[in-house]
């Protein structure tokens, strides 16, 4: 195991000292770049950049790499110039990532709270088990999108494949594309809007009807995007609420037919 | 878990490059797959005439290769021996007489039981083993394998032993090979039917009872798209799987879509790889190119283009029961 002293990081966040723009926002430090670096010794430099107060950080080739900005709790933005593997940011709290491609499985698993912006498609199980935050999907994104959400937003500006929201227990999924088959499945709370087709309902899933409430939350999430969201005939599937009883079967009543 | 890929080329210009490049796909996938790994190469200029039989040892003795070789002469016609490493690639000239794959095998095994063929046919060539594909690349010189097409494999075990003869690629007969990313539940029940139906089993490694299922599918004169098809609803587990043929690769996801894929189709190449950082080892890679992920249940089959030599009437039909 290789300990990472914060100490060899001066190289890194030496420019920290450029003076800032006119208008006082505070510039950039040196990318990081992730050739020739652990996984371990991106993230702890990631943290300790993180330390200096820096608003924000490009990482350069993070060549689909995993667990990448994983176990973050800072809220300074972290760039990607390039696609990420499995669960980047996931684990975080106050996470700001930005993500210039695509990325691989579980892109902000548990997310807490923040924002993950992925600029590509997204593989499969994107946000699974987030509990707060929002993640921005400008592509598609892949099968069991938001598995289990526990509280989370997730935005999808493409499609979602199958499976998605299977378990969700809280939340809110916003699909401007299509959705694949057993959307929702066993859903337990939460609500999904999708603006396109969806190939099949899960079980224990519902159609029912947008309030207007409804459409000014989608116009003011989709805004963000410049996504009208009346160009789509948002469709919103939430819990039948038909499994939460055991319900015995009247056999006799059957019978009686 | 385990690691698969797939490359397939369609510019002559680069048939050259093929060996270094596919084992440079599969290279990054190792630590989806420690235990052992190996490839399914298809040659570009296939002999007419001619099949290349790929024989192996079960033990890790010294098999009597002496023996073997005068045995299979007395009623074959042997154009070439060649030991490579632990395998001998044995081509036969089958211009004046038939040849039946099954047969040998079992023949081979009746002479010499711990001897067996890794591989069969006109265009493939399949090497394997444990450790890693560094090791593989060296052992057998795969690096400068000139090649159109071919599928590799990172294994880490769940199902049965560690050994040479467990891990992939499996084959079912000539020029059929198969890489599997998953686990088959109904294996028993696969297994027990497709060996009523004639299948010989040489392995307990539920993977190749795919490669099984789909020759077995392909003797009842489906195409490859409907064994594919059919498989989908025959076989159940986890899977993403690439099956190569001859003139064919294809790519099969199940519907839960439980095990990666991404694919990068360019012009004059194709590549699968279970995760996308393999794929950045291509050669004059895009960074620019949309990459796509096949869909639960979702069936894809490419073409490979023949080269003239591979034209010729074939001596073998593949389908030879």
């Amino acid at each position: 195991m290789t300990d990472f002293a914060v100490a060899d990081l001066t190289t890194l966040t030496s420019t920290s000292s450029t003076p800032t723009p006119s208008d006082g926002s505070p510039v950039d430090c040196q990318p990081l770049d992730c050739n020739g670096l652990t996984t371990r010794e991106i993230n702890q430099a990631l943290k300790a950049i993180a330390a200096t107060g820096q608003a924000s950080v490009t990482v350069l080739n993070p060549t689909g790499r995993h667990n990448l900005a994983v176990g973050l709790e800072t809220s300074m933005l972290i760039r990607f110039e390039g696609s990420v593997g499995y669960y980047c940011g996931g684990l975080s709290d106050h996470a700001n990532l930005d993500i210039q491609g695509n990325c691989g499985w579980s892109v902000g698993e548990n997310l807490m709270s923040g924002q993950i912006i992925v600029r590509g498609d997204a593989s499969a199980n994107a946000a699974a088990t987030a509990r707060g935050g929002k993640i921005c999907v400008l592509g598609n994104a892949g099968a069991r999108a938001g598995i289990s959400l526990k509280g989370a937003t997730l935005i999808v500006l493409g499609n979602i494949g199958a499976g998605s929201a299977f378990m969700m227990q809280q939340g809110r999924m916003i699909v401007c594309g299509d959705a694949g088959a057993n959307l929702a499945d066993s859903i337990y709370e939460g609500e999904i809007f999708v603006g396109g087709a969806i190939a099949s309902l899960g079980a224990d899933a519902q159609v029912e009807p947008l309030t207007e409430a409804d459409w000014q939350m989608l116009d003011r999430e989709l805004g963000d995007w410049n996504v009208k969201a009346q160009d789509y005939a948002f469709k919103k599937v939430v819990c039948a609420k038909q499994l939460y009883n055991f319900k015995p079967r009247d056999f006799a009543q059957e019978n009686a037919i | 878990m385990c690691g698969i890929a797939g490359l397939i080329y369609y510019d002559p210009e680069q048939y050259k490059s093929f060996g270094s490049t596919l084992l440079s796909l599969i290279q990054p996938l190792e630590s989806r797959g420690p235990d052992s790994c190996g490839v399914a190469l298809y040659h570009d200029c296939p002999t007419p005439s001619q099949v290349r039989l790929l024989l192996g040892s079960l033990q890790n003795s010294d098999a009597p290769w002496q023996q073997v070789r005068h045995w299979m002469e007395q009623s074959l016609c042997i154009a070439n021996w060649q030991a490579i490493a632990q395998v001998q690639q044995v081509t036969l000239d089958l211009a004046h007489q038939n040849f039946d794959l099954s047969q040998f095998k079992q023949a081979l095994h009746h002479q010499f039981p711990a001897l067996h063929v890794v591989s069969a046919g006109q265009a493939m060539e399949i090497y394997k083993g444990i450790g890693s594909v560094e090791e593989l690349a060296a052992l057998y010189g795969l690096r400068d394998f000139s090649g159109t097409h071919g599928i590799g494999h990172t294994r880490m075990a769940t199902e049965s032993v560690v050994d040479t003869h467990h891990s992939h690629p499996f084959t079912s007969s000539y020029d059929l090979s198969l890489v599997h990313n998953g686990q088959v539940s109904n294996y028993y029940k696969l297994r027990f039917q497709l060996e009523r139906m004639g299948a010989v089993f040489e392995t307990q490694n539920d993977s190749e009872a795919i490669a099984h299922y789909i020759y077995y599918q392909l003797l009842q004169g489906k195409s490859l798209e409907e064994a594919l098809h059919q498989l989908l609803a025959d076989i159940d587990g986890t899977y993403t799987f690439l099956v190569a043929t001859r003139d064919k690769v294809a790519l099969v996801r199940d519907k839960y879509a439980a095990k990666p894929a991404v694919i990068y189709e360019q012009p004059g190449i194709v590549a699968i790889a279970s995760e996308y950082r393999a794929l950045l080892n291509l050669p004059q890679f895009d960074s620019t190119a949309k990459l796509r992920e096949p869909g639960a249940g979702e069936v894809n089959i490419w073409s490979v283009i023949p080269t003239p030599q591979a034209t010729y009437a074939s001596p073998l039909s593949l389908l030879t029961p």
